[in-house]
């Protein structure tokens, strides 16, 4: 029966990953580092294990003390955890092996320790969260996600770290508060805590207590809305995101935000069901929410001249993606909208670790200094560029599958004004990025690098460059594989 | 009096919603750091005034099991158990807003939002 | 702060916080209270010593690395108890289920593993709450 214990196990290892580093402080960093990796590598063989076995055998229902669900914490397993902890998993072993190498910059050497226990601390909250079954229990882990995300943030001791710390705080506060109000509204309806027994009693708590359960849905709407960055409640991702370290800019933004709309999706179909969104027109809302972020995301990201924000606004602009696939409720809108989380994922960790990398050599935030850049640093100017037009959705790219399937689940539903959308979105894509490659690779006015002069960069850092890069292209030709484990997991989310 | 009634029996409530809106006003609007991070303490209470007030039962008594307390009414623990775990949270993040606040009065020199914005648009001006 | 009344005072008063805190910890299940509010106590005391009689004098009491102990100790003991839970019954802090004693209700050892818990929590609670009030005063220098 050791593989139900593999959940929690994950945990308690990352958590003990976390306790262990300020034991570790006398001792070489190596040591932290390697012990980080074994910690990190098991949790990703375990989460393969069980992605495959909840889709072959069946899924895990796991309760702590063996108390019943109804009071106790409840974990599930099931295709839909195990798949985005996987990816979890994946992108956060490549940005590991990334800071490994000396990379991290901005941050001070005695600051390691702490930037890796929260690092592992982040880690176990969102896997937390993920198999978590009780909406109290993603709560508190929620906090805790959002505590590590911002300490993160605010390891760098810069002056502008702190206020961007400071109202990222401020505004993910506000979206836990409007969380736990709809989780005390929906406990005084249904008086469970317990998410599989919330949705069977919701149809009748609808009848019955109609206002807390539509108040309730706004509020947790809102507050999760706020942390995932959907567009009206972006205000804070841009200038936290732009000001973290390179290596944690690519776990906020290509994982945790992500997270969130995790939240979102099982609260939105596992803990209120299709009909009482149906009923309260939420898609309409959120495809409204959606189609606004795409656009404006794209021209706000267009105006920047830092390429760290610029990579932000996109952020809020892929956001808007997601939401889209998600507001569509529909198998196929579902089923676009995992996908491109995956593949964002990908493509905004080999972004951000690529310009982690410029940024490192040549101190340069600059969108204009890129110019000749793809002399001097091939390979993270290319994988810049890989995952740059997989953004804008090129062929043979996962970025293009994802639009792909965005395109076809709105058809579907004969929201025809929102595929137009989708193409200018892509298009203002095409202005804030092209510029870029062209200006990497085609452009050596400004200063006439030497293709001899490649600047020698740790093998730490290239590995992992390279493989996103082979991974973004081999998602982009190889989509059917990976749409098996895609498609059930939507499938267990929307019965 | 049927109003009248209906707000003292649902007093708890509408404290909770009260002392929630107040402190959203004060997160949202006031541009003192430090009273924002006070709202922010109002705002989680009066979440946690709903959540608790959820649990009550009139008459209970705590749910601890006593020998001769067979047949007691108790109050519905878990809201109240939950909330404890909220307070620590709003506990933490204070402390953690307030030693940003330090630092950011003592690389500005002003805990003024509108200052604030005020000097980082300068300094990105003169760069 | 130089005032014998209240370095006097607080001399005084701080035995007997500690031994309440220690009492709400114990009797954490089998009266309101428990680790939380118990080691909520205890720490106070700790900060009330360290605002009388100055940081220096409050580091020696309590130091760093002793908080920093203390916080890993707390969270290890209830991974611990947790852990043997999983291992003798299979679910991860089972109680009863895994050989804890049940005891008498009302008496101090009753209720397995919750004492252990509690005093746990009451560790890491007690230790957090100096060394954040520490961090914070370190801060402001």
């Amino acid at each position: 029966m050791i593989i139900e214990q593999l959940p929690i196990i994950n945990l308690l290892l990352f958590l003990l990953m976390a306790l262990f580093i300020p034991l570790l402080k006398r001792k070489p960093f190596k040591i932290t580092l390697i012990l980080g990796f074994v910690v990190l590598g098991l949790v990703f063989i375990s989460s393969v294990y069980l992605l495959w076995y909840v889709n072959n055998v069946g899924i895990i229902i796991y309760t702590f003390g063996g108390f019943e669900a109804r009071f106790g914490i409840e974990f599930v397993v099931d295709p839909f955890s195990a798949l985005f902890t996987t990816i979890i998993a994946i992108l956060a072993a490549i940005i590991y092996i990334y800071s490994s190498g000396d990379a991290t910059d901005g941050i001070e050497k005695t600051e390691y320790g702490r930037y890796y226990i929260l690092l592992f601390l982040l880690l176990m909250s969102m896997f937390g969260i993920l198999y978590t079954n009780d909406i109290f229990n993603t709560y508190v882990f929620i906090e805790i996600l959002s505590i590590t995300t911002c300490a993160i943030i605010s390891i760098k001791k810069k002056k502008d770290t702190y206020t961007s710390a400071f109202r990222y705080l401020m505004m993910n506060e506000l979206g836990s508060l409007s969380y736990l109000i709809g989780v005390a509204l929906i406990y005084m309806a249904t008086g469970y805590t317990n998410i599989t027994l919330i949705g069977e009693s919701m149809s009748n708590a609808f009848q019955a207590y109609q206002l807390n359960i539509v108040i309730a849905l706004g509020f947790m709407i809102i507050g999760l809305g706020i942390k995932a960055a959907v567009f009206p409640f972006h205000i804070w991702l841009p200038d936290a995101h732009s000001s973290a370290p390179s290596t944690s800019s690519a776990i906020l933004s290509a994982i945790v935000i992500k997270v969130y709309i995790l939240v979102f999706v099982k609260v939105l179909f596992r803990v209120f069901n299709l009909e009482i969104l149906n009923e309260m027109s939420i898609s309409t809302i959120l495809l409204i929410l959606a189609g606004v972020g795409m656009i404006m995301g794209s021209v706000f990201a267009i105006a920047q001249k830092d390429v760290k924000r610029m990579l932000g606004y996109s952020s809020v602009a892929q956001m808007g993606y997601i939401l889209l696939g998600i507001g569509l409720l529909s198998f196929e809108g579902l089923r676009a909208a995992f996908f491109h989380i995956l593949s964002h994922g990908l493509m905004k960790t080999a972004l951000f670790l690529s310009v982690g990398e410029i940024i490192f050599y040549k101190k340069t935030r600059k969108v204009n200094d890129f110019d000749g850049l793809g002399f001097i640093m091939p390979v993270a100017m290319g994988v810049f560029s890989i995952a740059a037009l997989g953004m804008i959705g090129l062929p043979l790219t996962s970025g293009f599958i994802s639009k792909l399937n965005l395109g076809m689940a709105v058809l579907d539903k004969n929201q025809t004004i929102f595929l137009v959308i989708l193409i200018i979105s892509s298009l203002l894509n095409v202005i804030y990025y092209l510029p870029i490659i062209i200006s990497a690779f085609l452009k050596n006015e400004k200063y006439h690098y030497r293709l001899e002069s490649i600047e020698k960069t740790p093998r730490t850092m290239i590995a992992p460059l390279i493989l996103l890069g082979l991974l973004i292209i081999v998602v982009g030709i190889f989509p059917n594989q990976i749409m098996v484990f895609i498609e059930s997991a939507v499938r267990s989310v929307m019965p | 009096m049927d109003i009248v009634d209906k707000i003292i029996e649902n007093i708890n409530y509408l404290g909770a919603i009260a002392l929630f809106v107040i402190g959203l006003r004060i997160v949202v609007l006031h541009s003192n750091l430090i009273k924002r991070i006070m709202g922010l303490n109002i705002m989680g209470t009066g979440v946690f005034l709903f959540f608790v007030s959820i649990g009550n039962v009139t008459g209970g008594v705590p749910p601890i099991i006593y020998p001769d307390s067979s047949g007691a009414v108790y109050i519905n623990p878990i809201p109240s158990v939950l909330i404890l775990t909220g307070i620590v949270v709003v506990v933490s993040i204070t402390v953690y807003s307030l030693s940003l606040v330090i630092r950011i009065y003592e690389n500005y020199e002003t805990i003024d939002q509108k200052e604030l914005s005020r000097l980082i648009s300068e300094e990105a001006n003169d760069h | 702060m130089n005032d014998i009344i209240i370095k006097n005072i607080t001399r005084i008063v701080i035995p007997f916080a500690q031994i309440y805190g220690i009492f709400v910890i114990l009797n954490g299940h089998v009266s309101p209270g428990g680790g939380f509010a118990g080691g909520a106590i205890i720490g106070t005391s700790l900060i009330l010593y360290t605002l009388v009689f100055g940081r220096e004098k409050g580091r020696k009491k309590f130091s760093h690395k002793a908080s920093e102990i203390a916080e890993t100790g707390g969270i290890l003991i209830y991974v611990i108890v947790g852990l043997i839970g999983l291992v003798v019954a299979g679910r991860f802090l089972t109680n009863l289920g895994a050989g804890f004693p049940e005891g008498v209700i009302g008496n101090i050892i009753s209720g397995g593993m919750i004492p252990i818990l509690m005093i746990g929590i009451g560790i890491k609670v007690a230790s957090t709450m100096i060394s954040l009030f520490n961090l914070l005063i370190d801060e402001a220098i």
